[in-house]
């Protein structure tokens, strides 16, 4: 649901950029079309003519990353069926739970947002560092998994199934790390000064961190029905 | 418009210290000033390098510098090449046209006063540098810990290119003029746009491709690895070449494209400087963009014809055969709205204008050997190493450097405030011209010669003697090409040193909007005043061939121009 509604924006923002070029005329689109309660504090027209930018440079970033995952699926793909040697990796069960993490920690951060939204700055904080303890608990759960599996002797080197097993939730998390970063970032920064509100920064965040979590669905359906 | 772009607001004043105004200056005109200088020493340093190739493929005997005592290390000629190859690829296919020239007139183009993320620029502009770096010193170490450091290099650089190339398009999408609709657009910002979108793309296949098979090599992983892959394989499928397949796949999905990644802006650079010295609007403005945009879609579709020769699907090698050949239809377009432009016009010769014609020219020659290669059936009949690369220098290597030379010339008075010398200039170009075809149209001969066996013993002979001589012709073309070069280098600092003929703002009395601001182009570029734009780019009347109409201005103020 979440993801669902975060491309839908996506889509709102580039369907607004390809269009408008009239100088402002329109208010910046944005999570209010979405009906969420998101971004109520962005300003439309002159104050902030530049917050677009970063919805934009969101979206392109994360077409960009999807691709990145897409050449390893694609290979993942090619590669299993082009060999009898596939030893399929079983997936340990703590991943699922892990998922579950993740999913809870997107409802958390949109909770947050709708905080903020209404102004409420302690509950915003609250919603927002869960959202952070969640992700990193998540992460936690994975580095678990990994030991788990290395005490079944399954490294990384052990056969090419393993390997896309470890670069698969490898990369995920090195993405998930920054989305962390920029979680704490949206946390402690000052934004009175900055040319961006709390409530854009938080928006543009929660994308990314959506998209990691369908991201992560999609890696661990592959993973399940691929091995 | 106080706020109009934050970056504005982070110049480093001139007093600024060497390092905020060099090192972590985050202005994009700066920043593409760097990315030209690393290009141009990339450039020279590959240019020796493929004489040195050269001189040692046809002389073997001979003792020539760097090379002694290659004949008991055949690894270091390979690394050499590839030496040749990162430099002529990355940095200066690559960065010159998009990141160098981008850079700078993008922003300018458009009316905007920086890219929309200006640190990132920096950063990736550094990546690239280390990148460079990191793939020179590959030359210098022993060919498996070289081969390490060059991927991870190679990596570093996809990341740059992926920070770049989010700058190009968020910037074009946001930080656009009041004024500047999509058709108003300058054909140049539209082959960075899409040219962005591309990289965007590929260079994301090219980084996992990348981590997937340093993760081979450091850490044993099994992506690429084929030893217990091949012992499951029927034999008939045993063969060389067959062999790291997966790797091949994803590489040339990336190097296929970036083809199209080095010739994109060079399209856009032709199509300005045709219509800019014909004085004529470019012909059908529209379907060049559209064409443009067919590039790019068809360049990312057609990676698998580099994979002919490795055992594919049987029908997979036809359905690329077609989007390879397709890759005529777009191209086609170009070629005809550039002749469009130049039919009937009154044409200003200058040596940025003969670059252009000479693009088109070598684009065509170079484009034509490409549909036999797009041919899967002809591709493995005929192909050897000789014809592939005489096809690939001219189209993509000669071709794309001219491109940039012009574009170089026309843009000159707008980076450093003078002229390149017109007469050292076209001397230089008609050196290079010649150089070029003589070079490259022989090896397409060789390329074909190297079927030989069908003949018989002795026409066999024959040929390996016409062969060696043809080599030979070869090489003495590149010595004369790449010292023709000298006269560019000297062009090329001299007026930089002298700066003697200092410009009028608009020298070429063209219409975009870098040209509305000074000559060199101002730190803040556009001041005060936030640029406004009322027209499209290409509004020359050719009646006259001296009247035009720059974007910038109103038909109010134009008329009041004109009087």
């Amino acid at each position: 649901m979440p993801s669902a509604t975060s491309t839908k924006e996506i889509e709102l923002i580039i369907e607004h950029t390809g269009g408008g070029s009239g100088g402002g005329s329109l208010p910046p689109a944005g999570g209010n079309g979405g009906g969420d309660g998101g971004g109520g504090g962005k300003k439309p027209g002159k104050g902030q003519p530049s917050s677009k930018r970063y919805f934009t440079g969101m979206a392109v970033g994360i077409v960009s990353i999807l691709m990145f995952f897409m050449a390893l699926a694609s290979a993942f793909l090619v590669r299993k069926g082009a060999s009898g040697d596939w030893g399929p990796v079983r997936i340990p069960t703590l991943l699922w739970i892990n998922t579950a993490v993740l999913l809870i920690s997107s409802g958390t951060l949109e909770l947050a947002r709708r905080r903020l939204a209404k102004e409420d700055g302690a509950g915003f904080k609250t919603y927002w560092l869960l959202t952070t303890a969640l992700g990193i608990g998540f992460l936690i759960g994975q580095v678990v998994a990994w030991r788990q599996l290395a005490r079944q002797g399954i490294y990384l080197a052990t056969n090419s199934a393993s390997s896309f097993f470890y670069i698969f939730t490898g990369a995920h998390a090195v993405h998930l790390i920054g989305g962390i970063v920029a979680l704490f970032y949206v946390a402690r920064r000052n934004f009175s000064e900055a040319n961006v509100t709390r409530s854009v920064a938080a928006e543009v965040t929660s994308y990314y961190w959506h998209f990691l979590d369908a991201l992560w669905l999609f890696l661990l359906a592959l993973l399940y029905l691929g091995k | 418009m106080v706020s109009y772009d934050d970056g504005a607001n982070s110049h480093p004043s001139a007093e600024a210290g060497f390092l905020s105004r060099v090192l972590f200056s985050t202005h994009h005109k700066t920043i593409g000033l760097q990315y030209m200088w690393l290009a141009l020493g990339s450039v020279l340093v590959g240019m020796v390098l493929s004489a040195l190739l050269r001189m040692h493929a046809s002389w073997p005997d001979t003792a020539i510098p760097f090379l002694a005592g290659i004949e008991n290390a055949p690894e270091k000629y390979a690394a050499m090449r590839l030496l040749h190859g990162s430099l002529m690829v990355f940095f200066v296919l690559t960065a010159a046209p998009q990141m160098g020239f981008g850079n700078f007139l993008l922003p300018l183009q458009i009316g905007a006063r920086e890219m929309a993320f200006p640190g990132l620029n920096r950063l990736s502009f550094w990546m690239t540098s280390a990148s460079l770096g990191g793939m020179t010193s590959a030359f210098f170490l022993q060919p498996d810990q070289g081969l390490n450091v060059w991927v991870a290099s190679a990596s570093v650089f996809c990341l740059a290119g992926l920070f770049s190339a989010l700058n190009f398009t968020t910037t074009t999408i946001e930080l656009r003029a009041p004024g500047m609709t999509l058709p108003r657009m300058p054909v140049t910002v539209w082959a960075w746009f899409i040219n962005a979108i591309l990289s965007m793309l590929i260079f994301s296949v090219l980084l996992a491709g990348c981590c997937a098979l340093l993760s081979d090599r450091l850490l044993g992983s099994d992506f690429f690895s084929t030893t217990a892959f091949l012992a499951k394989q029927p034999q008939n499928l045993v063969r060389e070449g067959s062999l790291p397949i997966l790797w091949q796949r994803l590489f040339w999905y990336f190097a296929q494209a970036e083809v199209y990644v080095a010739m994109l802006p060079c399209f856009g650079f032709t199509t300005h400087l045709v219509a800019t010295f014909s004085r004529k609007p470019v012909w059908k403005e529209r379907l060049v963009v559209l064409a443009l945009c067919g590039v790019g879609v068809v360049g990312f579709c057609v990676w698998g014809y580099h994979m002919f020769a490795t055992g594919m699907n049987p029908y997979a090698p036809l359905v690329f055969a077609v989007l390879a050949s397709s890759l005529g239809v777009p191209a086609a377009f170009l070629l005809a709205s550039w002749l469009g432009t130049l039919w009937n016009a009154r044409l200003r010769l200058t040596t940025s204008m003969l670059f252009a014609i000479g693009f088109i020219s070598l684009f065509v020659a170079g484009g034509l050997s490409g549909l036999f290669l797009a041919r899967h059936d002809l591709a493995r009949a005929s192909v050897s190493e000789d014809f592939v690369i005489g096809h690939f220098h001219l189209v993509m290597g000669v071709a794309a450097t001219f491109a940039i030379l012009g574009a170089l010339f026309f843009w000159f008075p707008k980076m450093f405030g003078c002229r390149l010398n017109e007469t050292l200039g076209k001397l230089h170009f008609w050196m290079t011209f010649a150089g070029v075809y003589a070079i490259f149209m022989p090896m397409h001969w060789l390329g074909l010669l190297t079927q030989s066996h069908l003949f018989a013993e002795q026409q066999r002979v024959a040929l390996a003697s016409a062969g060696a001589s043809i080599r030979t012709f070869v090489t003495v073309a590149t010595i004369w090409t790449v010292s023709a070069q000298g006269l560019f280098v000297f062009n090329f600092f001299r007026s930089l040193l002298e700066r003697n003929n200092v410009e009028p703002d608009n020298p070429w009395a063209a219409t975009t909007l870098e040209w509305s601001v000074g000559s060199p182009a101002p730190e803040d570029s556009f001041g005060s005043t936030a640029p406004e734009v009322y027209r499209g780019a290409y509004e020359f009347l050719a009646e006259d061939g001296n009247d035009f109409a720059p974007q910038h201005l109103s038909a109010e103020q134009l008329t009041q121009e004109r009087h």
